[in-house]
């Protein structure tokens, strides 16, 4: 036993050596004095501002065209920018781009772009940097998975699918600083659409002598708030402050330390002790948390929702889909299952799309899917009768696997056994499998989930108009369609509005999926952590973070 | 010993050769692929992707440059990180799973004797007990609770330990007490029960009678049986631990390899699979070989070149 004690006295020894040299630091540990214990950091690191997040994991690609993630394009998006970058209140501001013009026919938008914006490296920003990109974008030997953002530019979809060469693409340096792009048609929310990193410049000169410039944290040019001071890959990032950024006076932070933690409840713990300014809140730890001081609750555009196939017994009858529906309390499942403040949705929209007269999608619209198990019951009998079912067929729900995702799936088992008096069997797959048996149509019933990628409820719409790869539901309405191409079409604000309210009312009366809930983001922050800005829409927005006591 | 060197080389490439053949027909029979996406791209970006990946290939086209891939020790990059090769994740991750799994044995196996052998000198007695209470905490405790629990205490509410991530030697340190409990108690029953028996042998009896003294006795004559069992689960614990464990790794944020082990496979990144099996078997191969080759130094009765005839 000696040497065991031997081990255990060193141990000890160790831990007070650790001891010691914390408190004399001055770092307190322990919780409510987050504030002060922050000043002494800040002032150990000769006053400056460091700012601690976790990104999960490696970023997949710096490459702009390419990355396609929230763990690359939260990070990108704060190295770099485009010709526009979403302000505070979530519309694009000018950026790279100081100042634009759209020609009659809304097709042709012609970017000014800042005489001293300029790369970390001291190059400056040129048009040709975004025709160069943008065409990598759009280039099928790129394979990006973003390429599809490129399609509102005029030749984008006929090069990028193979039919059409890259001198088609409508996308032309003007002069050094003049960038200008054609539409395919007047598409009202490009500005919005140009924001989002798949859409930012790559300095041509570097890209061509390295075309792995983004790979390593030495050859990665900036041109956004901050530059990439360090990058050791799957464990951290440090950001410094790009000092030849145009607008770097508004910038305070003088660094940002990505730790790479694929844990949540790592990364709580780590906010607790500490070593992280920002956090996400562990799922099981939701009712606790929750309502708690520092806790930050911002949408996010998106929804999670059930998809019906409307190939296979029973849901090829509307009124059954709408039975099942309308047997589903949205607001239980937000209130007792996710617990995560979510708002239930009772339509496909989430809301924050502002329409031309200033209000809400979601409210203009109303809601259209509201739980009512009476309605759903009759609704039941009906399409049964209608089918000449007696006994309904065998309804299998397929959820892919996630201990979130299945206890939604058990509460909605639940309540079609209790509103609608039917069994129905649960599955769940890993999400590869599972992804291939929906885009297939093998799936009956299944979960499926949308995230905005741009600042229009189009993006969502368009995912069901018939043969579409996000339809996944056998669905196809000629009506429907001809909304949706006709919205696209539109200049008239106005009207493009009324037709997409007109779609989402189909969805609803047709019911191929049905709503659950809107997305959420959910994180805490260290009382000293100002202004970082999330969007609806978009990516994470540190350019006017601050640490401040 | 030669001559039983090069035939066990040729067993073990026969073996690594049937493992990479069953990996890759369980890969290619697995539903899904690297390319599926939420949203589909086109066409041709799909064809030229599996171009790009040799995915249009023929199976047995596949298969050969698999193969190839093997001999030459260059599995290309991967689909998932494009920017990366397969060579650089294990370059990379390995190096720093197989410190932290270094550490984590030394630790376990040390303890785990001390701990054996003080069991089985005070057999029935309190400290027997105590060591095996801690055997078997420390055997059914999973190791991921464990590590959470020490957060908890050293972190969150001590603030004495950083939580997680991995630049110092100090972020070693609960890293290290959460891998090694387990194999640590499954050493130290080990050496506890052959030690039982050892002690009981008449050569022992012999010894003592001789007039040794008993520390000398339990180090000269008695340890180095009672290890025999314990090499040989230290050599398989090895091969686990140095190339990474996904949930420690994880939960602590190691950039080790242990995440490519899974997560290659939720994302079907077939060059990821191909490198991490072949590197991992041939780990535990080369493992398996060096235990064999202990026996025959700790114990002159195992002579190899019988074996090898097997």
């Amino acid at each position: 036993m000696k040497k065991k004690s031997l081990w255990l006295i060193m141990f000890t020894a160790f831990m007070l050596v650790l001891a010691a040299c914390t408190t004399s630091t001055g770092n307190e540990g322990s919780e409510g004095e987050n504030s002060d214990s922050e000043a002494e950091a800040t002032e150990e690191n000769g006053g400056e501002k460091v700012l601690r997040m976790n990104n999960g994991e490696e970023p997949t690609s710096l490459n702009p065209p390419v990355g396609f993630d929230s763990v690359s394009w939260n990070v990108l998006n704060n190295l770099m920018e485009g010709l526009t970058r979403l302000g505070k209140d979530d519309m694009p501001q000018p950026a790279m781009a100081e100042d634009w013009e759209v020609s009659d026919d809304g097709k042709t938008y012609t970017f000014k772009l800042r005489e001293d914006a300029n790369w970390s490296n001291g190059d400056p920003v040129t048009a040709e940097d975004f025709v160069y990109a943008w065409k990598q974008l759009l280039n099928p030997e790129t394979g990006s998975s973003a390429a599809f953002l490129g399609y509102f530019i005029e030749g984008g979809e006929a090069y990028n699918s193979g039919n059409g060469s890259v001198d088609d693409v409508a996308v032309q340096a003007v002069d050094e600083k003049t960038f200008e792009v054609t539409l395919t048609s007047p598409t009202n929310y490009f500005l919005h659409v140009v924001s989002n990193p798949a859409f930012f410049p790559v300095n041509k000169e570097v890209a061509e002598e390295n075309p792995e410039w983004y790979a390593e944290a030495d050859s990665f040019v900036a041109n956004g708030p901050f530059k990439l001071e360090s990058w050791t890959h799957d464990k951290e990032m440090v950001f410094a402050k790009n000092e030849e950024y145009w607008d770097s006076d508004t910038v305070s932070l003088d660094k940002v330390h990505w730790a790479m933690v694929n844990d949540v409840n790592t990364e709580y713990q780590m906010f607790e002790s500490d070593e992280l300014d920002v956090t996400e809140i562990p799922s099981d730890m939701a009712d606790q948390l929750i309502d708690g001081d520092n806790v930050v609750i911002e949408e996010q555009a998106g929804l999670y929702f059930y998809r019906f196939n409307v190939t296979q017994e029973p849901f090829q009858n509307k009124k059954i889909r709408k039975a099942f529906a309308l047997a589903i309390n949205q607001e239980d499942i937000v209130n007792y299952v996710t617990k995560n403040k979510e708002k239930a949705a009772k339509a496909f929209v989430s809301p924050g799309f502002t329409t031309p007269s200033g209000e809400d999608f979601r409210d203009v619209n109303g809601d259209l899917v509201n739980f009512d198990p009476e309605r759903a019951k009759q609704l039941l009998e009906e399409g049964m009768e209608e089918e000449g079912y007696d006994e309904l067929p065998p309804v299998t729900l397929t959820y892919n696997t996630d201990e979130q995702h299945k206890a939604i799936a058990e509460t909605m088992q639940n309540m079609f056994s209790e509103n609608l008096g039917v069994d129905v069997e649960l599955a769940n797959t890993e999400w590869n499998v599972f992804l291939e048996d929906q885009k297939s149509l093998n799936l009956q019933f299944s979960r499926s989930s949308f995230i905005f990628d741009y600042g229009d409820p189009i993006n969502f719409l368009e995912s069901f108009v018939t043969d579409s790869s996000m339809n996944r539901t056998g669905w196809s309405n000629e009506a429907y369609d001809n909304l949706i191409s006709q919205a696209k079409q539109e200049t008239d604000e106005e009207k493009r509005w009324e037709m997409m309210y007109e779609a989402e009312k189909i969805l609803a009366e047709e019911m191929p999926i049905f709503p659950i809930h809107y997305y959420n983001q959910v994180y805490i922050y260290k009382d000293d952590v100002k202004d970082i800005v999330r969007h609806p829409v978009g990516y994470l927005e540190l350019k006017w973070a601050d640490i401040q006591q | 010993m030669l001559g039983y060197i090069l035939k066990r080389f040729a067993i073990m490439a026969v073996t690594l050769w049937i493992i990479v053949t069953l990996t890759f027909v369980l890969m290619v029979t697995l539903p899904g692929s690297p390319l599926n996406e939420e949203r589909t791209t086109n066409e041709t970006v799909q064809a030229n992707l599996e171009a790009h990946y040799n995915l249009d290939e023929p199976y047995y086209i596949q298969y050969l440059l698999y193969i190839k891939s093997i001999v030459t020790f260059d599995f290309g990059p991967s689909i998932k990180q494009p920017t990366e090769s397969v060579n650089d994740l294990l370059g990379r991750g390995f190096p720093i799973s197989f410190e932290l799994g270094i550490v984590t044995i030394v630790v376990a196996v040390i303890s785990g004797i001390i701990l054996g052998i003080f069991a089985a000198l005070k057999h029935n007695g309190i400290i027997d007990y105590l060591a095996m209470t801690i055997a078997v905490l420390g055997i059914s405790i999973p190791n991921f609770v464990l590590a959470t629990m020490l957060i908890q205490v050293f972190a969150v509410y001590w603030g004495i330990l950083p939580a997680a991530t991995w630049s110092s030697p100090v972020h070693m340190i609960m890293p290290t007490i959460a891998l090694a409990t387990g194999p640590m108690a499954i050493i130290a029953r080990l050496t506890r029960s052959t030690m039982l028996e050892v002690l009981t042998q008449d050569y022992i009896k012999m010894a003592r009678a001789k007039g040794l003294k008993p520390w000398k006795v339990i180090i000269k004559h008695a340890l180095k049986n009672a290890l025999m069992p314990v090499v040989t689960i230290t050599g398989t614990l090895l091969a686990g631990i140095l190339t990474g464990t996904f949930v420690i790794e994880q939960i602590f944020g190691i950039p080790g390899m242990g995440k490519y082990f899974v997560e290659s496979i939720n994302q079907r990144d077939y060059p990821v699979i191909m490198g991490t099996t072949v590197f991992y078997s041939a780990f535990l191969i080369l493992m398996l070989f060096l235990v064999d080759v202990a026996y025959g130094l700790l114990d002159p009765r195992i002579k190899l070149h019988n074996k090898g005839g097997e």
